[in-house]
């Protein structure tokens, strides 16, 4: 502290100008980097939503808001806005409560364990699109192995036939869509969760023990409210990515048949093929929804609580 | 100044991906052509899609050989070939365009904006004998009646029929009508095959859909071309049947997210009675090593009451670019690449069709393409109309759901929303 005081004594004006700009050269760089990366694409895409784009990508002019009044008059918008918000709180909602039961599991000791836990980041650590890939010919009519298997059980009666073409029919494509969008998001959420599992002091625990309190009772009162910051960041960063999630629906069903396995992120995409301008219109929307999305479920969780901790 | 900027890094990036582009193309350097332009000779800049699947029959070296066989003629003009992947080749040619750096000769899609600025020759200043050219594809070429689009080669659909599973299922003759296509794919989907392989998934179902109207006298447009028929009586009765046929099981399961080539691929290993196809699924079929070419065949499509007089035909185009003045280098080009030679010999290459009246009488009697030349006069194209683009794009989207929900309703959404696009 006296050091500076001495320098802004020394020193005039431009340099005391110079030294409060010092911080910037370290900041600077990433200062740059969010601007373009983060917020120059945002801009150009807001802009895009007013412009009159030709669909071999040249623009043609200015289009007021007529881009987004095309939009809220698309007849497919109102099923897939209610899909996204669906497939979100599944999603996530699902992918918790499993990772809640996993974090705990993966606390204990036991033989193992090590290579459990190495196991538990694969879905991870393998490429969402292979997965989603794997996953569409492990359900194909004719020859997936899901087929086969529920087949052999006498669940399909037909191969090839429209009950053993699951990603065919809009909701029997949801469901296994939602299950491979919880399958990977299962191990991020788990060891999100398992962090803070492990910040939990043993001292809390033996007190309680001490007390007599069930297990069940341990965990309502000290493990879920000492993981509350845990599970607020899993949660957030969760449904950030189920809601952008793009490459699990389009390697699936590519939002079909129609527009109707379609979400908010894929339907954009489609729009993109012939409606650029529209398109970029339904991501001004996707980008304004998920912010507040994000900022409602902060606000019910109690963000500012958990900060002032 | 920061546009600048950003058209300054532009211009490298492009300098960088034409370096590239040259050194693919494995063609002379900037030096050579220079020498060229010294002693007065021309190069002419010819750009074309690569129909190939592999290095093996890339189009380069078709046309590469073409060039060589030209400049042996016509010592003064050399033609810089450049080929580039279907699936690139409407950007490459648009940044082409925007940037100024015109090509002379172009081969693949066809833009009717580039004829409507003005950049491009008619087909009567760059080929003597423009009256060859197949005339069925003469409008789709066109703006305000004058040819821009000269046809190259050209395709046709037929249905095609697997012989072995009709035998099997004790049909005698391929189906004529709509009604026999059910009758016969009902048979044939009880020896457990499918029996219609009807795909209406994103990748063509413009075209499926429109074989099927055609079946019925209907359309995406009227004759005149100036009013949308989506929501037509005829059209609404087509995807009736089909609905019908869907919901008998006769088809593939749920059909409106069946994309057409793998369906091609299940007809060529013998899983499937019958499919609408063009001559690309011949080399699949082929490929596959399941059937013989004795036990498949293509007939015209069935139509509702008897087999379609005209079916959809389609083709790619060369356009002859005006901005680098090389109008008479390029005549004398295409006056020696239209010959039949050429013509049949691409055509062979890549089991397509001829786009010049004399190439298909040359091919009539074809054992293999015969029943595919003799459609192609008759032939209905895809709508002329800017707006067609963007209404393809949505019914290639939704047209399949017609098949499981309400036809009407599904086909009236399509027709208001080609209405708002333009008419």
């Amino acid at each position: 502290m006296s050091e500076q005081s001495q320098f802004s004594i020394r020193h005039t004006r431009p340099a005391r100008a110079a030294f409060a700009l010092r911080p910037l050269l370290w900041i600077g760089p990433a200062i740059a980097l969010i601007v373009v990366v983060v917020l120059t694409p945002v801009v150009v895409m807001i802009h895009s939503s007013f412009e009159n784009i030709a669909s071999d990508g040249f623009v043609v002019g200015g289009a007021g808001f007529s881009n987004y009044k095309y939009l809220w008059h698309e007849p497919a918008l109102k099923g897939v806005v209610f899909r996204t918000l669906l497939w979100v709180v599944v999603v996530v909602g699902v992918t918790l409560v499993l990772s809640l039961a996993l974090a705990q599991l993966f606390n204990q000791r036991f033989p193992g364990r090590r290579a459990a836990r190495t196991m538990l980041i694969l879905p991870w650590a393998a490429s969402v699109m292979m997965t989603a890939l794997i996953y569409r010919w492990a359900l194909d009519p004719y020859s997936g192995a899901v087929n086969i298997i529920l087949h052999a059980l006498g669940i399909v009666h037909r191969m090839g036939s429209t009950q053993a073409d699951w990603l065919g029919s809009p909701g029997w494509a949801m469901f296994w869509m939602m299950i491979v969008a919880i399958f990977v998001s299962l191990p991020f959420t788990t060891y999100a969760l398992l962090a803070g599992l492990q910040t939990v002091p043993s001292e809390i625990y033996e007190a309680s023990r001490v007390d007599g309190a069930s297990h069940w009772q341990t965990y309502r009162s000290i493990t879920l409210p000492m993981l509350r910051p845990a599970i607020l960041v899993a949660t957030t960063i969760n449904v950030i990515n189920v809601f952008n999630s793009f490459p699990i629906i389009w390697e699936m069903t590519r939002g079909g048949p129609g527009y109707e396995t379609s979400t908010t992120t894929t339907f954009m995409y489609i729009l993109k093929q012939a409606f650029i301008g529209e398109s970029a219109a339904m991501s001004a929307v996707n980008f304004l929804l998920v912010i507040v999305v994000v900022l409602v479920f902060l606000r019910v969780a109690g963000w500012k609580e958990q900060v002032d901790q | 100044m920061r546009k600048r900027q950003f058209g300054a890094r532009l211009a490298v990036v492009a300098a960088a991906s034409a370096a590239v582009a040259v050194a693919a193309a494995g063609t002379s350097s900037a030096s050579t052509v220079k020498a060229h332009a010294a002693s007065s000779d021309v190069t002419l800049k010819l750009v074309v899609a690569d129909y190939g699947t592999g290095p093996s029959n890339t189009s380069l070296k078709y046309w590469n050989s073409m060039a060589a066989a030209f400049h042996k003629q016509n010592p003064s003009i050399s033609v810089k070939v450049t080929d580039i992947p279907w699936t690139n080749f409407d950007s490459e040619v648009q940044t082409m365009i925007q940037n100024k750096n015109y090509p002379d000769i172009t081969e693949g899609d066809y833009f009717s904006a580039y004829a409507q600025q003005g950049l491009l020759y008619s087909a009567k200043q760059v080929l003597s004998d423009s009256a060859n050219l197949l005339p069925a594809f003469k409008n789709q070429g066109s703006y305000k009646g004058t040819q821009y689009g000269l046809p190259w080669t050209t395709s046709s659909r037929t249905l095609f029929y697997n012989k072995k599973l009709f035998a099997k299922a004790g049909i005698k003759s391929a189906p004529t009508t709509w009604a026999a296509i059910e009758a016969d794919a009902a048979k044939i989907t009880k020896l457990g095959k499918i029996g219609f392989g009807l795909p209406l998934g994103p990748e063509e179902a413009q075209a499926e859909s429109l074989l099927w109207f055609l079946g019925d006298g209907g359309g995406y447009m009227n004759t005149a071309g100036n009013k949308w028929t989506i929501s037509s009586t005829a059209d609404v009765t087509a995807f009736n049947f089909l609905k019908g046929m869907v919901a008998a099981g006769d088809t593939e399961p749920d059909p409106g997210t069946q994309d057409r080539t793998p369906l091609w691929e299940k007809f060529a290993a013998g899983d499937v009675g019958m499919i609408n196809g063009s001559p690309a699924l011949i080399p699949i079929i082929q490929a596959g090593k399941v059937l013989s070419s004795s036990q498949w065949a293509s007939v015209p499509i069935a139509g509702k009451n008897g087999p379609l007089k005209s079916t959809l035909g389609v083709c790619d185009n060369v356009a002859a670019f005006k901005p680098n003045g090389h109008e008479a280098q390029i005549k004398a080009f295409l006056n020696f690449a239209y010959q039949n030679k050429y013509q049949l010999q691409f055509d062979r290459e890549y089991d397509l069709l001829p786009a010049t009246v004399s190439a298909a009488n040359a091919l009539k009697s074809d054992p293999t393409f015969g029943s595919f030349i003799k459609a192609l006069p008759y032939s209905v194209q895809y709508p002329i109309n800017t707006a067609w683009a963007q209404v393809k794009t949505d019914i290639q989207n939704t047209i399949g759901t017609a098949v499981t929900g309400t036809p009407s309703a599904v086909l009236g959404q399509l027709q208001s929303q080609a209405q708002r696009l333009g008419s």
